[in-house]
């Protein structure tokens, strides 16, 4: 039959262990409280529908930027109706231009190329540009926009 | 592979901390490659003494920051000559770290009991490069701001920690004056305190563990004054060469920061030429791991080195090879940036 040699050395192996444990749980909170400061919380956000003006203010195959409520925005007159896009390029957060020439969203920092749908076609970004949903009442536009 | 007694050690059985200082050197130090190490500490201490008198003017704030900068530059007395000093320092110092780096890769100077120097050296340039950004970002000119947004991005698209590293560079999710004055406490404060920690450690580990056996190098001589003197010699000459660069090409400053307008070109200072074409040709996520990966490697090359010559690769002409290759490219990435 084995002897079981419940002794001071397990005990004091398991004890230490619990320590151990819960002084590391501790600081842990506390690095993470630390790290928490520094990291500052996200305003709430809310939505409202911006007004921009009339349609016609938009000229055909013309891209005008504008910025409503520190949303950089480029709204686009094409033949399927106006859309307007986020100017935040998907890459790496430089703003894109609309080239009338070429019909599409250029980007100066890495080359990127967004067509007139937004769909990116050339250069690094990963994915399409971020559109905002545009309203139209009567002959105004307005284009719903997150406001924090 | 044992380090040979020096007759500074074998004159005294006891060592003192001035024995570490007086530690002879091998011989083949003498041969200028091997002080590489000496001209970026000696512009560090440029650095830090040019860069305390520009806190004297500068406000990190994104109304005064690029008036600021304008004032020391056109209005306080010899203002452009200590801003000048701090930029050609930055930029001869990352040189010279890349000098020293491509001379120890070379004649394999990590090898044991080098690991410890080549590893506590890699972060030394990591910081180096993170000063470099973070003060470049400090002008906030148009390009500046645009190059400030662009690496931040690139960081915070990281997986798990890319937004909270995003959040804590940015103190928010814009960049704003929160930005500029995280980036501006990390350059004056954080990062100069960290850096300056590494290098006195880089140089400690040099002393502590000595040099790797170069063959065909005999004797020893001493550090001082010999080796301290040649060291002297080119920080005189060094001052010389940055008064006169500083003076033929006198610093500017391009227009303001523009958040409503990306600037026209955003190329980055010449040490980030080479990974700014390369995420301009990759795409992002590959560009941004190859380049991680690259560094991994880097920082971890003595040990790698050990691995394959353990497995018979004959290393030497491995680290010609690959030195050459890299140092080609670097260079092919910054001649296409500069014709894009």
């Amino acid at each position: 039959m084995a002897i079981i040699h419940d002794d001071l050395g397990r005990r004091r192996f398991l004890s230490q262990a619990v320590m151990a444990f819960g002084l590391l749980f501790g600081m842990g909170t506390l690095a993470l409280r630390f790290a928490q400061f520094l990291v500052p919380s996200p305003k709430a956000k809310r939505y409202e529908a911006v007004l921009i003006g009339a349609e016609s203010r938009v000229p055909l195959g013309e891209g005008v930027s504008m910025d409503l409520g520190g949303h950089k925005i480029v709204v686009l007159r094409t033949d399927e109706g106006v859309a307007a896009f986020s100017r935040r390029c998907t890459d790496l957060g430089c703003l894109v231009s609309w080239n009338r020439d070429r019909q599409q969203f250029l980007c100066p920092c890495h080359q990127g190329v967004f067509d007139k749908t937004g769909r990116n076609i050339a250069g690094p970004p990963p994915r399409p540009l971020d559109r905002f949903e545009v309203v139209k009442r009567g002959d105004q536009l307005y284009v719903n926009i997150q406001s924090g | 592979m044992e380090s040979a007694a020096t007759p500074a050690e074998h004159r005294a059985g006891q060592k003192s901390w001035i024995d570490y200082i007086q530690k002879d050197l091998p011989a083949h130090l003498d041969w200028w490659p091997y002080t590489l190490g000496a001209i970026p500490l000696t512009l560090f201490g440029l650095l830090v003494a040019t860069g305390l008198m520009l806190t004297f003017y500068y406000v990190p704030s994104p109304e005064k920051a690029y008036e600021s900068v304008e004032q020391i530059t056109h209005e306080v007395y010899l203002g452009w000559f200590v801003r000048g000093l701090h930029k050609f320092s930055v930029d001869l110092m990352i040189l010279f770290l890349l000098f020293h780096v491509i001379r120890v890769f070379v004649t394999r100077a990590y090898r044991p009991p080098g690991e410890w120097k080549w590893v506590s050296g890699s972060l030394v340039l990591f910081l180096a490069f993170a000063m470099g950004f973070t003060g470049y970002s400090l002008v906030y000119d148009n390009v500046s701001y645009w190059g400030m947004t662009v690496v931040t991005s690139m960081l915070g698209s990281l997986p798990v920690v890319g937004t909270p590293l995003l959040y804590l560079l940015r103190g928010g999710e814009e960049v704003s004056g929160g930005t500029l004055l995280r980036l501006y406490d990390l350059h004056t404060k954080l990062l100069p305190v960290l850096l300056a920690g590494l290098v006195i450690g880089h140089v400690l580990v040099v002393r502590l563990s000595g040099f790797a056996e170069v063959p065909g190098s005999r004797g020893f001589h001493p550090f001082y004054p010999e080796h301290a003197l040649t060291m002297g010699a080119i920080a005189v000459g060094l001052l010389v060469l940055l008064v006169d660069l500083v003076m033929i090409f006198p610093p500017t400053l391009g227009p303001p920061a523009n958040p409503q307008e990306v600037a026209t070109d955003v190329s980055p200072p010449w040490y980030f030429s080479a990974p700014y074409m390369w995420i301009t040709l990759l795409p992002g996520p590959v560009a941004l791991w190859s380049l991680l990966a690259g560094a991994g490697i880097f920082a971890a090359y003595p040990f790698v080195d050990r691995v394959l010559s353990e497995r018979g690769w004959p290393m030497a002409l491995v680290n010609g090879v690959v030195g050459t290759a890299v140092v080609l490219a670097v260079a092919a990435l910054m001649i296409l940036d500069t014709r894009m």
